[in-house]
């Protein structure tokens, strides 16, 4: 059903930000998206959401004839008459230059919900009984949206109807609805890993999906899960969210955590002191478990802007090699594997600030998406990993007359402490030529590309991250159904990750500009839009595999 | 400035003093086709007032059953239509002719309370039923369109037509887009996904510009 075939973030494969109605799909199969007159002459169609189509198939009907001026030409002999007919009766008009009426609102009934229960419904409806009612108040015709947006609805719509005595009408909201299992996203792609006894292996599959049920038993609430895997590999998810806890305007979200883990170290030719590994290996190995929840609340801050507050409890498992050493530069030099061997706990606390303008999210074509995280981790209540995190991410979209888009995007990140290898930032993440990071699992073995020949080859997990990046999309295909929209994209981008050491005790052999751990990163592909999601087909990760520099890769 | 866009200007400015509401008058500056010789084409009587041009035509077919008992929600529903002035083979509209109908049952009196802004400017029109709503705001008669000054002599021209059924303005369809679009994370799972799954981005792709819409060419004119 899906269009799987490969991915990584910039790979070459398949990365879905995908959203699907698992099963029945009636609500946005034939969704139209925003039409316009200009790009085909077609007739425009109307939105399935308003369940009306004009009745295209019928003669159209024929045009009245004048009754002013000096007629051109003949409309034919099936011409109606003019403006003048029973229902055209002049009434005496209540208020004179206001059509707006108002009534005193007597209640709310909801029609056509039986899984949604009518309190959930209730929720997005500004009114009360009791309340004046405009008929010319925009909060109605947003009720509307708000409930559609909402996902739990295929179609909605409001109408009045008289009350029990004149001057007062009870408003009635009518839903159709929808099936609200939606997969949010899937990863399939190709990494390069090592054998647990730490031998390198050139290729590796990995996988995952992300699927959540939006409107659990008609209540609102969400319950979701994932799954991660890759060889020896797993991660689980499962999440819940209730988006108005309590009845008030807050979120409340919890989530478990599971995850076995393994990471690899070194680069090549590594010496490990291990009784259960060979003494010499590719690799150093470490394999570890996670497992925990977190608790969190958010709220809206304004049309575009959120907040969240979370706080993380999580028990680690890792077991390590005794000890390890690699070479830096022109030393040998021990890894350090960012963890504590045996059972240790993480204990923090994060708040997340989003602003978003977007005007589309998967082909934006303006506007602004900047996220802002902070993390603490609670060492006075026994927390082992005594850090603090930050993270700024702005992304902003620029519409050019001709269609095309410029994305400019910028990152910057940095760790006070001793934060475990998965909160660490990863090379990874920051280059198109290595497979990101997913749920947390580590794919890949491999350094960065180094395309400047800098000592970012010597760094896999960092404390400092920055990021800069361009990408320009040039669109090549714009539908109606199933495929809303393909854009070519381009993109590049410089990046920089470093660990405080390598500033304070730089690996020897690098010199000059070589010393400063950047490097570049460009990807190319498409991006698709379609009615199960977005998604994205890059050739970078392919491109990844090929050695650079000497660089085995 | 050439007297097309002069004619362009003229129209946008006095829109408003024709009583044409705000969210109307954002309306007018909608798209124009591309190619609007290739829409499908409809009969329309043409006559000279003078030196005006008034058109009839109908379109009644853009209000189907649905919508037609939607008329008698008791909110108000919109009927928009935009009459572009082509030259044969031009793609650049000459003139434009605006019409907004709003119409809003009364639940106690029984009848249509219609709104109409057209170039005739602003009135309140009752109508005791649906066909004297189709009437007034599914049919134009003796529309004034355009002074013949500003058509080209002896070129054939027709009327390029847009109806849209409750329209949304630019500015109230970004603010949905705004309000219902959630962000979601990097990484797909995590705090703050939850609830904001990109399930709801295919809803913003279903926001259309109007409930229905219809678009039609006329047959030709020489002035």
């Amino acid at each position: 059903m899906l269009p799987l075939s490969l991915y990584g973030r910039g790979g070459w494969g398949v990365r879905g930000r995908v959203a699907i109605a698992v099963f029945a799909c009636s609500g946005i199969a034939h969704a139209d998206p925003i039409r316009t007159w200009g790009g085909s002459d077609k007739p425009v169609a109307p939105t399935p959401a308003a369940q009306s189509t004009p009745n295209d198939h019928a003669a159209p009907p024929a045009p009245p004839p004048s009754t002013i001026g000096t007629p051109i030409g003949s409309p034919g002999p099936d011409a109606p008459a003019a403006a003048s007919s029973a229902g055209d009766t002049e009434a005496v008009v209540r208020s004179p230059g206001h059509v707006g009426l108002r009534y005193a609102l007597e209640g709310i009934e909801v029609r056509g919900n039986s899984a949604t229960l009518t309190r959930v419904v209730l929720r997005y409806v500004p009114f009360r009984s009791g309340d004046t009612i405009d008929v010319d108040d925009k909060e109605i015709e947003l009720t509307r949206f708000r409930l559609l947006g909402t996902g739990f609805f295929r179609d909605v719509n409001l109408s009045l109807r008289r009350g029990s005595r004149r001057g007062y009408a009870v408003m009635v909201v009518t839903v159709v609805e929808r099936n609200t299992m939606v997969l949010n996203d899937v990863w399939l792609g190709l990494s390069a890993d090592a054998e647990p006894n730490g031998a390198a292996r050139p290729l590796t599959a990995y996988g995952g999906l992300d699927v959540s049920e939006t409107n659990l038993a008609g209540t609102g609430i969400t319950l979701g899960g994932a799954i991660a895997l890759a060889d020896r590999q797993l991660a689980l998810r499962t999440r819940f969210a209730d988006p108005a806890f309590l009845g008030t305007t807050w979120t409340a979200e919890a989530q478990l955590v599971y995850n076995h883990a393994r990471d690899f170290f070194g680069n090549k030719d590594v010496l490990v002191d291990d009784p259960t590994q060979q003494v010499a290996q590719d690799f150093a190995v470490v394999t570890y478990e996670r497992f925990g929840g977190s608790l969190g609340a958010g709220h809206d801050l304004g049309v575009s802007t959120r907040i969240f507050f979370d706080y993380r409890l999580e028990k680690l498992d890792a077991s390590l090699p005794l000890a390890a050493s690699d070479h830096r530069g022109l030393d040998v030099a021990p890894i350090d594997f960012f963890i504590l061997p045996g059972t240790s706990v993480l204990s923090t606390l994060r708040t997340t600030l989003i602003h978003d303008t977007r005007d589309e999210p998967v082909l934006p074509t303006r506007g602004d998406y900047l996220t802002l995280i902070g993390d603490a981790s609670l060492t006075p209540l026994g927390s082992d990993y005594p850090y603090a995190k930050v993270q700024a991410h702005l992304s902003h979209w620029i519409g050019f007359s001709w269609g095309h888009v410029l994305k400019l995007d910028g990152f910057a990140g940095a760790i006070f402490g001793n934060a475990p290898l998965f909160e660490k930032f990863y090379v990874g993440d920051f280059t198109d030529f290595l497979p990101d990071r997913v749920l947390d699992l580590n794919f890949d073995r491999r350094v960065a590309p180094n395309l400047l020949g800098t000592d970012i080859v010597e760094t896999r997990y960092g404390q400092y991250a920055l990021k800069l990046d361009v990408e320009y999309r040039i669109p090549i295909y714009r539908g109606t159904r199933s495929v809303y929209g393909v854009d070519f994209f381009g993109s590049f981008g410089m990046y920089g990750v470093a660990d405080a050491d390598i500033f304070a005790n730089p690996p020897r052999g690098y010199s000059g500009f070589a010393k400063v751990p950047i490097d570049l990163t460009f990807n190319f592909g498409l991006r698709a839009d379609t009615a199960i999601g977005g998604f994205l087909f890059g050739v970078s990760n392919l491109i990844g595999f090929l050695p650079v520099r000497g660089v085995a890769q | 400035m050439n007297r097309r866009a002069v004619a362009l200007f003229l129209l946008a400015s006095f829109a408003p003093m024709l009583g044409a509401p705000g969210e109307a008058v954002a309306q007018t500056q909608g798209p124009q086709p591309s190619n609007p010789s290739l829409l499908p084409t409809r009969r329309a009587s043409f006559a000279w007032d003078k030196t005006l041009l008034r058109a009839g035509f109908s379109f009644r077919d853009v209000i189907d059953k649905p919508l037609s008992e939607k008329l008698s929600s008791g909110l108000p529903n919109v009927i928009l239509m935009r009459a572009y002035v082509f030259e044969e083979g031009r793609a650049e509209p000459v003139a434009l002719a605006v019409r907004t109908c709003t119409v809003t049952y009364d639940l106690w009196d029984d009848i249509y309370r219609v709104k109409v802004s057209d170039p005739n400017g602003a009135r309140n029109v009752p109508k005791i039923n649906v066909d004297g709503v189709l009437r007034e705001c599914a049919e134009a008669h003796d529309l004034p369109i355009v002074d013949r000054a500003l058509l080209e002599k002896g070129h054939p021209h027709f009327l390029g037509v847009l109806v849209e059924v409750n329209p949304i303005s630019p500015a109230m369809l970004q603010q949905i887009r705004q309000w219902v679009q959630r962000p979601t994370g990097s990484t797909g799972i995590s705090p703050g996904d939850a609830l904001f799954g990109s399930f709801v981005g295919i809803f913003v792709r279903q926001i259309g510009t109007s409930a229905a819409s219809l678009s039609f060419r006329t047959q030709t004119f020489t002035p």
